[in-house]
């Protein structure tokens, strides 16, 4: 647990100071803030808060591999990952504590989204719980997209490739979870292996989850669907060992 | 301190490492000698925890660098050898980080960080991110960094390397310092260095141990000596009985001086014979005046050449 927190600061520390991280927080917010009041000039206040919730999915596939690829990629290529590696520290107290960060930092990065609720709570009647529980669906699906993102970032030591794997792998999760898709593949697929497939991409889940209502079944979907890919990540840094 | 058997290595089917095996005790500072791919690298990741061996055991300070891991690497210090750092961090940072990370209790680690500093001399740049700091700074920082919880082994790949000649002596001090305190294996391929700093020498080459011991019994082992002879007398009954001496087949090389004189040169079979009191009986009896009889030690260097450099030729032609 101390190590993990040790580990989890100095990557929180490296996010703040690494410019890379300003320019996404600048990006993401900017651009859904745009989007958002866009939606917001044609449908009137009411719809922009739930705006924000629906244009966050695409823009974390966009710029989230951005932010995650240099997090095992990078360390590789400057060797610090070797000196890591012989602290006396487990490989699951690593990624744990570099997981953390990411999504603590994401949560700040989200905080400055609040500013939107706020003006509208301001101009009427805003029903918070619904918005703090997207926020809190929004926070989960983020998470489960860093997973993905560190996960191809400890399988290689350029960042490019990380970055490129991981944009494919979440356009793709993201495709099977939109909701577009779900509906034209349930007029020829099978519903069982719909909800199979479908049932994969967390994108799914915050769908269901983005309108405020979280259930624990979707809080356990979102902790396994992390647990797995950090556990992929774990083995894959322990592969390294052996291979060399 | 460390124990290795028989370790082994493979990268895919590039075999590094092929049954290492030496053992290191407490308080020795021991130089691992060898060429570019020998294999050193490889054996100090092993002991470091960072790869595992295919085959064969290691231990540190009793701890399996295996099925220990961790309780063995609390007990290392290790500068890899690229001397890999945080470059947007600042050198206090940077070693708070690693004080932390090795676990010093929080009451401590200003003192740890502090007598790290202070050995390793870098009072002036603490406040400096570690980018902005020369080659001799980063790898004193790198030094620091694996003393700071004050391991009882160190491990150090090639300290020295890259550095210019001022910042190899600083570093060579700085080690010769530590390895009061610790037991020290430091890589290097400089042989002066391991003259200087070494009680003990472990050579290397393709995966092999070629030679293991104090430089005096590496001499001895492998070196051999030669003894150079000058004699006044004649040629050919000096020649005769000096041959009478060597086992047969022996080379025998000879330098005319004039007046008389003539240097002969030949290989002993190791330095402790007792070679050069026959030889020196031979002139008492034959009435030769003996000018000059001298043992020639073998150089750390010749050694080195002899054990790496004929087999690195053999690999070329085979
Ligand atoms: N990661 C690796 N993958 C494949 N081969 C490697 C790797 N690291 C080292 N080798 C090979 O293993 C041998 C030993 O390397 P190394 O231990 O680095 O030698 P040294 O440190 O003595 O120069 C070399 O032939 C090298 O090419
Ligand atoms: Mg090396």
């Amino acid at each position: 647990m101390r190590e993990t927190l040790v580990v989890f600061r100095r990557e929180l520390r490296s996010f703040f100071l690494s410019p890379i991280a300003y320019v996404f927080g600048i990006l993401l917010v900017s651009v859904l803030l745009y989007y958002v009041s866009e939606g917001a000039l044609q449908n009137g206040a009411r719809a922009s808060a739930e705006g924000l919730f629906a244009t966050l999915p695409l823009m974390l596939v966009l710029f989230l591999p951005g932010l995650t690829m240099r997090m095992w990629a990078e360390e590789r290529k400057l060797g610090t990952l070797e000196l890591l590696m012989t602290f006396p520290v487990r490989i699951g107290q690593l990624v744990f504590g570099k997981f953390l960060a990411c999504v603590v930092y994401l949560a700040c990065v989200l905080a400055l989204t609040l500013g939107l609720p706020l003006t509208l709570g301001a101009y009427g009647k805003l029903d918070w719980s619904p918005v703090l529980g997207s926020y809190l669906a929004s926070l989960l699906f983020a998470s489960s997209f860093v997973a993905v993102g560190m996960f191809w970032s400890s399988t290689t030591r350029d960042q490019m490739v990380a970055m490129l794997l991981s944009l494919v792998s979440l356009f793709v999760l993201y495709q099977l979870g939109n909701p577009q898709n779900v509906e034209y593949a349930s007029d020829w697929m099978p519903a069982w292996l719909v909800d199979l497939v479908s049932g994969l991409s967390p994108h799914k889940y915050f769908v269901s989850i983005a309108r405020g209502v979280l259930d624990s079944r979707d809080i356990v979907y979102f902790a396994c669907f992390c647990g797995f890919f950090l556990y992929a990540n774990a083995l894959v840094l322990e592969s390294r060992r052996q291979r060399g | 301190m460390i124990e290795v058997e028989q370790l082994a290595k493979s990268y895919g089917f590039a075999r590094a490492l092929k049954g290492v095996s030496f053992t290191v005790q407490k308080g020795e500072v021991v130089g691992f000698l060898g060429p570019n791919g020998a294999g050193k690298s490889t054996t100090m990741k092993i002991l470091t925890g960072y790869l595992l061996p295919t085959s064969g055991r290691a231990s540190v300070a009793g701890h399996d660098v295996v099925a220990a891991s961790v309780a063995a690497r609390r007990c290392i210090g290790y500068l890899p050898e690229t001397t890999p750092l945080y470059g947007e961090m600042r050198v206090d940072e940077y070693l708070r980080f690693c004080a932390e990370i090795r676990g010093i209790p929080a009451g401590r680690q200003r003192a740890a960080i502090g007598r790290a500093v202070e050995r390793c001399v870098l009072q002036r740049v603490l406040g400096k991110n570690i980018v902005e700091l020369s080659k001799g700074f980063k790898q004193r920082v790198g030094l620091a960094q694996a003393i700071v919880h004050e391991p009882p082994v160190l491990i150090l790949d090639e300290p020295t390397s890259g550095l210019d000649p001022n910042q190899i002596v600083e570093v060579r001090t700085l080690i010769e310092q530590l390895g009061k305190e610790h037991t020290v294996i430091l890589s290097t391929h400089y042989l002066q260095e391991v003259e200087k700093s070494c009680t003990r020498v472990v050579i290397i080459d393709q995966g092999r141990i070629v030679a293991d011991g104090t430089q005096a019994q590496i001499a001895a082992a492998h070196g051999g000596a030669a003894l150079r002879v000058r004699v006044r007398g004649p040629a050919d009954s000096v020649r005769a009985q000096l041959l009478q001496l060597l086992p047969p087949g022996a080379p025998l090389a000879a330098e005319g001086g004039g007046n008389g004189v003539t240097t002969w040169r030949f290989g002993l079979p190791s330095a402790a014979s007792e070679f050069p009191a026959a030889v020196a009986a031979q002139a008492c009896r034959h009435g030769w005046q003996l000018l000059e009889l001298a043992v020639e030690h073998a150089s750390l260097e010749d050694i080195f050449r002899k054990l790496t450099g004929a087999k690195a030729q053999e690999a070329v032609h085979a």
